[in-house]
Formats: structure tokens, C-alpha cells, sequence
């Protein structure tokens, strides 16, 4: 307002409607932000107890429990640390991933949500996807025969899948898909190896020879004994 | 998306599903609809792990996908729908409410649905038989009919629904907008609004599903034969015909059922059982013939309610009619006359009923509060509407220097709002009228919001005790592992006793308080969830209303 009453204090309300005498002491101002958890001068009042209300706590925390299981819920990627820890061996076990039993109709979905799903290659390994719709069907354990046998089921079925992609993306994906294989073959014979021997020793050291130094040909700074 | 809501909806995304959908998640809520691309740039997290949470949030409910708004080239876009994953607070409840109408088998139906998104009967009916099975002795098991007739029971009475066409919905936006003219497939609207459930016209047909069998119970099988049951299922994927079709729960039944269920106790805590009765039979009489956002029933004669009393309420009818005028006559005005024809023509007011139940609980929150005069100044400002200082004070029966800083506190709350009336054209003071008024719908929408902020609460509270305790939790869940797998083995009792005095006195007792503040905080986010359902429907009911 233009006119403030000059030097006297303007009273925001008129004196009788909100019973404030002129000479009265107005509230003290506030000097800092109200406290985080002020006093209450009324204690709340206690819960409901009763069957009902158990039934439904023990509800819910089964509920909960239960989404934790199922496929839905989803772990970030491991963390790489600095170095590879002996605990890792035991804590991978808590981070799978539970999307494989998870049976998605595609139909439903956008096509660019599609994902496809490859069996995880290594608990240990983390799960390397450059695009996410490459058919790897390199990846696969190989120890029993039934599953060389669910092998050659996916196979087909993912082959068959493929054909109805286009075909840009099927020549890039053959080339990408040698890459990857070789490299997760490497990776899983190393990994196979180890387990398998269960011991602290690099086993490939002691091979018959074939793997080992046969990587390393590109590195001419360590000297060949 | 109020801040609150975002906050309560980014916690329940992470309890239930996980961070990375979280993370999804507030982002889609935070900026509305936004392309996948966006996502990507935004959350800086693998493509892989976008997809999958985009999948889950999809396969839930919880987000919807539209595609090409700008035209037919356009990248598909997602929106995250808050209400949906408030929702997940409800389950429980959708949950103990199927298990009081239908059994252990209604209950494990709409968990495992709940648990799943969407999922077809046939696989909904085999989950939930072998879950019955692992229940049940030895030697006996849950055949699939009885869970099938289950199943067909929810579907008849609408609390389970098929999911929309949401793949074919999707190409037809953007073919849509040409020509209006081209007859749509029942799914989609010629709007550029996503389907509804209901616009399927099919959506509560039961499929012709060919299920027999029984469910098998799981066996603790050694690894060869683990790995051939494992294979099976895989191997045996039988068709039952009813590939594609997906059922989701229908949350808006459940919601009508807890009104109606509200609007009875409520009778019953005001008169008596008996007039309970009668308006749990009006309101079953008129389930069918009302639509979800009706303001009264269709009227109902007092013969009609003679006749469809249950069989266990022999009262006479001049004893009905009594009842019947009572409840008229009652302030809170349940229920309503509506002409004389037929004995009496009787109407059940719901945005009534929810007004006054949303009305009780604003002054039950202020009395607890601030204390009883508080409320008897809040309570007559709802019935009075416009009061100036003077009249408060006189009509409130209240000191006039109490009367003061009480308004002054409820002002400061935003309870009571302020309204000048001037009497000159410049509004000056002393020629002005100040009146207090209380706004029942925008009160009820900020104490709304209040009751999102403190479930948040509840929950974080909850969620920093677990990590807190982190360390001795995991200590006893192996304890309790190591325990169970002893006393399948057949362990003396020594052996028992000796693991478990590894958790010492102290860290018992600290486990037990542990257990009690988690169970009460848990026990608080169903209640405060109860008020969060009444304060909803009161809003919802009156803007449609309004509308």
C-alpha cells in the first residue's frame, strides 16, 4: 500500500474485529525454522489391535517377502570392485538374475522393449550385453547333455525368432555374435576349470600348452622363456 | 504428482521392486510421458536394465505406453500412473477381502495375480493348486476344477477383469486420428486416451479353458531329478486355449465393496445391527443396477426390501418401515425417500454417506490434535459455514482469549481459512468483515496429502531400523536356517540348544524390540492407509459429482 501511516505501525486488521488493544504485545517473531520434531502437546492415539489387523501385518510382510523372490524385482549390475574379493564367491548368489522364469508375451509389449533373454553365463562374470536384441546362443553351460539337448530346442526357436527380425540387423549380429562367442568361450573355459579343480591355483598354468602363451601374442614386452 | 506422492510412490517401487525401478519410475513420475530415449539419457543406467524395469512396470499396471502422438513415426511413449502404484499400499487388504468372500482359494487367486501383474487363468489356476497342495497333507491335492470355479466366482462378480488389448490399442493411435469413420475393434476409443478395461466388451468373460489335473506338490528331489522336473514344465507346454488372454484385478470393485462395507459399519456403530441389515440388503439389491460413480442407488420400494431381507431377520413389516424412517430421519442421511409408491421408495445416498464419513474423520483428526474445544470450534464453522470472532466465541461457549488462540492455531494449520467481506470498495480494515470458514474438499485434500507424507515417513522410519540392525538380523536368519535344517536331520536336542544360545540374551531382546517397531510401523501404514481410502473417495465422489 502507498500510504503507510508514517512512523506509527499499521495494524493489518482493524482493532475490533480480531480483539487486539493497540497497546497489546503482538506474538514474539519467529528468529529461526520451526523444530523438526516439535513437542505435541496430545499423544497420539494407540493402534487398533485386534485378529484383523494382525492378519493383515502378517499379510503384508509375506507380500513383501514374496516380491523379493519373484522375477519383478530387479538388482542393479554388480559393482566391479578393485579387487576381486574371496567373499564374492558367496555374495553372488544373493544377485541372480530371476528374469529367465519369467515368461513374457511379447505381444503385449512395445517392440523396442524387447530383451532377449540368454541363460546367465557365470554367476561370477558380470553380464556383458552390447545390443540388448543379439541372439547369443553361444553362452550356454555346456555340462550335461540335457542341456546341450535345451540347447538345441533354444537354437531352433531363437533361430526362428531371428528370421522374423530384419535383415540389416542379422549381418551385423552373425559378426558380433563370433566375437562374443569366442570371447565367452575363453572366459568360460578359464572359469570352467577353476571350479571344477576348486583350488586357489590358476589351473590353465598347467595345461597341455595349447592356451597358454598362445594369448599373449600380441604382448612382445614380457620375454618368452 | 503432488511431491508427497512421489515420494510414497519412488518407496513403494523400491520395497516391492526393487531400486533400479525406482529409479525408473520417479523419473516417468517427476516428467510425465517421455520416450525411451529420454529415459536412458536421463537415469544413466544400462539399456538392459531400463528395458526390464520398463517390462515390469508395464507387465503391473503401473505404466502405460502410447505410441507415435506426434505421428505415425514417433518413438513410443511411456507415462507412469501414480494412483496404480499407490494402490500396491491396498493389497493386504484386497487380500484379507477375498479370503472373508471366497476362501483360502479366492485369497491365494488374487495374491498370486497381485504377486504377477497379469497372468493367464490356466497358469493363475495351476500356481495357485500347487500352492494349496504344498498346504495340505500328505497324499491328498487340490484338483483344478474347484480352483477354476474359484476363479470363474471372482470374474462373475467383477472383481477380476481382463486386461485391455494393449499391443493392438497401440498401432490403432496412430492410424486413428485419420478417420474417424473406420469402425474401432472393441479395445480403443477413437480418443487419444488409452484403453480402459471396461471398453472391452468381453472383459469379464470367462474363457473356454480346457484344465485337468491336479497340483503337484514339490518334492525335495536330488539334482538329477531336480533337473528333469525342471525340464518338464519347459517341455510341456500345454495348450489350454486361452493363450493371450490376461486377467488383472479390478481394483474399482474392491473399492466399492470397502464403501459399501464403510457405509454399513458406520450404521451400525450410529443405530443399531438391525438397521445395518437393512442397508447391507439395499445396497446388494442395487450392486448391479448402479453404476461405480452414481451419487444415490436406484430407488428401492419397501416391499422389495421385505422381501430380499435375509432369511434369518424375521421382522414385521411395520417394524421395517419404522427402521426405515429412522434412517431418513437420521442427520447423517444415509438414506433417503424418494417417493411413496410401492410401500415407500427408499434410495441409499453414497456421496452423502462419504461427505459425512470424510466429515467425521476431519474432526476426529482435529480433536486428536488440538483437543476437544478445537473441535467443537472446527465442528461449528462446518455447520455454520461464516462466523466472525465474536460469534465464534459466542456460539463455541469458549472464553473469549481461548477462543482467540485456538482459531489463531487452526488458522496457522490451514484448517480454518479467513474470508473478508468489505463493506467499502477500499478494503480497509476497519470497515471490513473477517470471516472464518472451513472448506470441507480442500481440507480434505491437504490432510490427504498429510496422510501420503506420513506413510513416506512410516516407511522410511521402518527401512532405516531394518539397515540399522542389518548385521543381527542376518545373524539370525542363518541361526534359524541352521536350525530348521538340523531338525529336518533328526538333531538331539543338545545340538538345539547349543545353536541357539549363539544369540546371546542381549541381542534377543534387542531382535524382539526390533520385531515390535517393525510390526508397529506396519501395522500404522495399514491404518493410516484406511483414512487414505475414505479421504479418496470422498474427493473422487465429489468431482464427479461436480462434473
Amino acid at each position: 500500500m502507498a500510504r503507510r501511516g508514517h512512523g506509527r505501525r499499521m495494524m493489518g486488521f482493524g482493532a475490533d474485529s480480531v480483539s487486539i488493544a493497540r497497546g497489546d504485545a503482538l506474538p514474539p517473531t519467529m528468529q529461526q525454522p520451526t523444530p523438526v520434531y516439535p513437542a505435541m502437546e496430545q499423544k497420539p492415539l494407540p493402534l487398533t489391535g485386534g485378529e484383523e489387523a494382525e492378519y493383515l501385518l502378517a499379510l503384508k510382510q509375506d507380500f513383501r517377502g514374496a516380491m523379493r523372490t519373484l522375477p519383478g524385482f530387479i538388482q542393479p549390475a554388480a559393482k566391479k570392485r578393485d579387487v576381486e574379493r574371496y567373499s564374492d564367491k558367496y555374495h553372488s548368489s544373493e544377485q541372480t538374475d530371476g528374469l529367465p522364469d519369467w515368461t513374457i508375451d511379447w505381444k503385449r509389449f512395445p517392440k523396442e522393449l524387447r530383451v532377449r533373454i540368454k541363460k546367465p553365463a557365470r554367476d561370477s562374470t558380470p553380464a556383458v550385453v552390447s545390443r540388448s536384441d543379439r541372439v547369443q546362443p553361444g553362452q550356454k553351460k555346456k555340462r550335461n547333455v540335457k542341456e546341450k539337448e535345451e540347447v538345441l530346442l533354444k537354437l531352433e526357436t531363437l533361430e526362428k525368432k531371428e528370421q522374423q527380425e530384419s535383415e540389416e540387423e542379422e549381418e551385423e549380429g552373425e559378426e558380433k555374435k563370433k566375437q562374443e562367442e569366442e570371447e565367452a568361450e575363453g572366459e568360460e573355459e578359464y572359469d570352467e576349470e577353476e571350479f571344477e579343480e576348486e583350488t586357489d591355483y590358476i589351473m590353465s598354468y598347467f595345461d597341455n600348452g595349447e592356451d597358454f602363451g598362445g594369448d599373449s601374442d600380441d604382448n612382445m614386452d614380457e620375454a618368452i622363456y | 504428482m503432488t511431491v508427497q506422492e512421489v515420494r510414497l510412490c519412488g518407496l513403494l517401487l523400491q520395497e516391492h521392486f526393487g531400486e533400479v525401478v525406482e529409479k525408473v519410475g520417479t523419473l516417468m513420475l517427476k516428467n510425465g510421458a517421455q520416450n525411451l530415449r529420454t529415459i536412458l539419457h536421463e537415469t544413466g543406467m544400462s539399456v538392459d536394465l531400463v528395458k526390464k524395469s520398463l517390462c515390469v512396470l508395464v507387465q503391473h499396471g503401473a505404466c502405460l505406453f502410447i505410441s507415435g502422438r506426434k505421428g505415425p513415426g514417433s518413438p513410443t511413449e511411456y507415462r507412469a500412473s501414480c494412483d496404480q502404484i499407490l494402490r500396491i499400499l491396498r493389497y493386504p487388504r484386497y487380500i484379507y477381502t477375498a479370503k472373508t468372500l471366497y476362501g483360502d482359494t479366492g485369497e491365494l487367486i488374487i495374491e498370486e495375480l497381485l504377486q504377477r501383474g497379469h497372468m493367464t487363468m490356466s497358469s493363475t489356476v495351476k500356481k495357485v493348486a500347487d500352492r494349496l497342495t504344498q498346504n495340505m497333507e500328505e497324499g491328498r491335492s487340490m484338483d483344478y476344477s474347484e480352483v477354476s470355479s474359484a476363479f470363474s466366482s471372482l470374474v462373475e462378480t467383477h472383481f477380476l477383469q481382463r486386461c485391455p488389448q494393449l499391443g493392438g490399442a497401440a498401432m490403432k493411435e496412430g492410424t486413428a486420428p485419420a478417420d474417424a469413420v473406420t469402425p474401432a475393434a472393441p479395445a480403443a476409443p477413437a480418443s487419444t486416451a488409452p484403453p480402459t478395461a471396461e471398453s472391452f466388451s468381453d472383459c469379464y468373460k470367462v474363457p473356454q479353458v480346457t484344465l485337468i489335473g491336479r497340483g503337484k506338490r514339490q518334492l525335495a528331489s536330488e539334482d538329477g531329478e531336480d533337473q528333469r522336473n525342471a525340464k518338464r514344465p519347459r517341455m510341456d507346454s500345454e495348450v489350454h486355449g486361452d493363450e493371450g488372454i490376461y486377467w488383472q484385478v479390478n481394483f474399482e470393485r474392491f473399492h466399492l465393496h470397502f464403501r459399501d462395507q464403510a457405509i454399513i459399519t458406520a450404521v451400525a456403530n450410529k443405530l443399531d445391527q438391525t438397521s445395518s441389515e437393512i442397508v447391507r440388503t439395499m445396497l446388494r439389491m442395487s450392486e448391479v443396477t448402479t453404476s461405480p460413480s452414481a451419487t444415490c442407488t436406484k430407488p428401492l420400494s419397501a416391499n422389495e426390501i421385505f422381501r430380499s431381507l435375509p432369511a434369518g431377520y424375521n421382522i414385521s413389516r411395520p417394524i421395517l418401515d419404522q427402521y426405515l424412517t429412522l434412517l431418513v430421519d437420521d442427520p447423517m442421511e444415509f438414506v433417503g425417500k424418494a417417493g411413496e409408491s410401492g410401500g415407500g421408495m427408499y434410495v441409499v445416498n453414497m456421496h452423502k454417506a462419504l461427505t459425512n464419513l470424510a466429515r467425521a474423520t476431519l474432526e476426529s483428526v482435529v480433536q486428536e490434535r488440538f483437543g476437544s474445544r478445537s473441535a467443537r470450534i472446527f465442528r461449528l464453522l462446518l455447520r455454520k459455514r461464516h462466523l466472525e470472532q465474536k460469534q465464534v466465541e459466542d456460539f463455541a461457549m469458549i472464553p473469549a482469549k481461548e477462543a482467540k488462540d485456538m482459531l489463531y492455531t487452526l488458522l496457522s494449520q490451514n484448517l480454518v481459512q479467513l474470508q473478508e467481506v468489505p463493506k467499502t470498495p477500499d478494503y480497509a480494515p476497519s470497515r471490513t468483515f473477517y470471516l472464518y470458514t472451513v472448506n470441507q474438499l480442500s481440507t480434505a485434500r491437504m490432510l490427504l496429502q498429510n496422510c501420503y507424507k506420513t506413510v513416506a515417513n512410516l516407511m522410511e522410519r521402518r527401512l532405516f531400523e531394518t539397515k540399522d540392525s542389518k548385521r543381527l538380523l542376518e545373524k539370525s536368519q542363518r541361526i534359524e536356517a541352521i536350525l530348521a535344517s538340523l531338525q529336518a536331520s533328526g538333531a538331539e536336542p543338545e545340538q538345539l540348544t547349543e545353536v541357539e544360545e549363539m544369540i546371546t540374551a542381549p541381542e534377543k531382546q534387542q531382535l524382539d524390540a526390533l520385531r515390535l517397531h517393525i510390526n508397529k510401523l506396519d501395522s500404522a501404514e495399514n491404518q493410516v492407509d484406511e483414512t487414505i481410502f475414505l479421504l479418496e473417495s470422498y474427493i473422487n465422489s465429489t468431482a464427479t459429482s461436480a462434473s
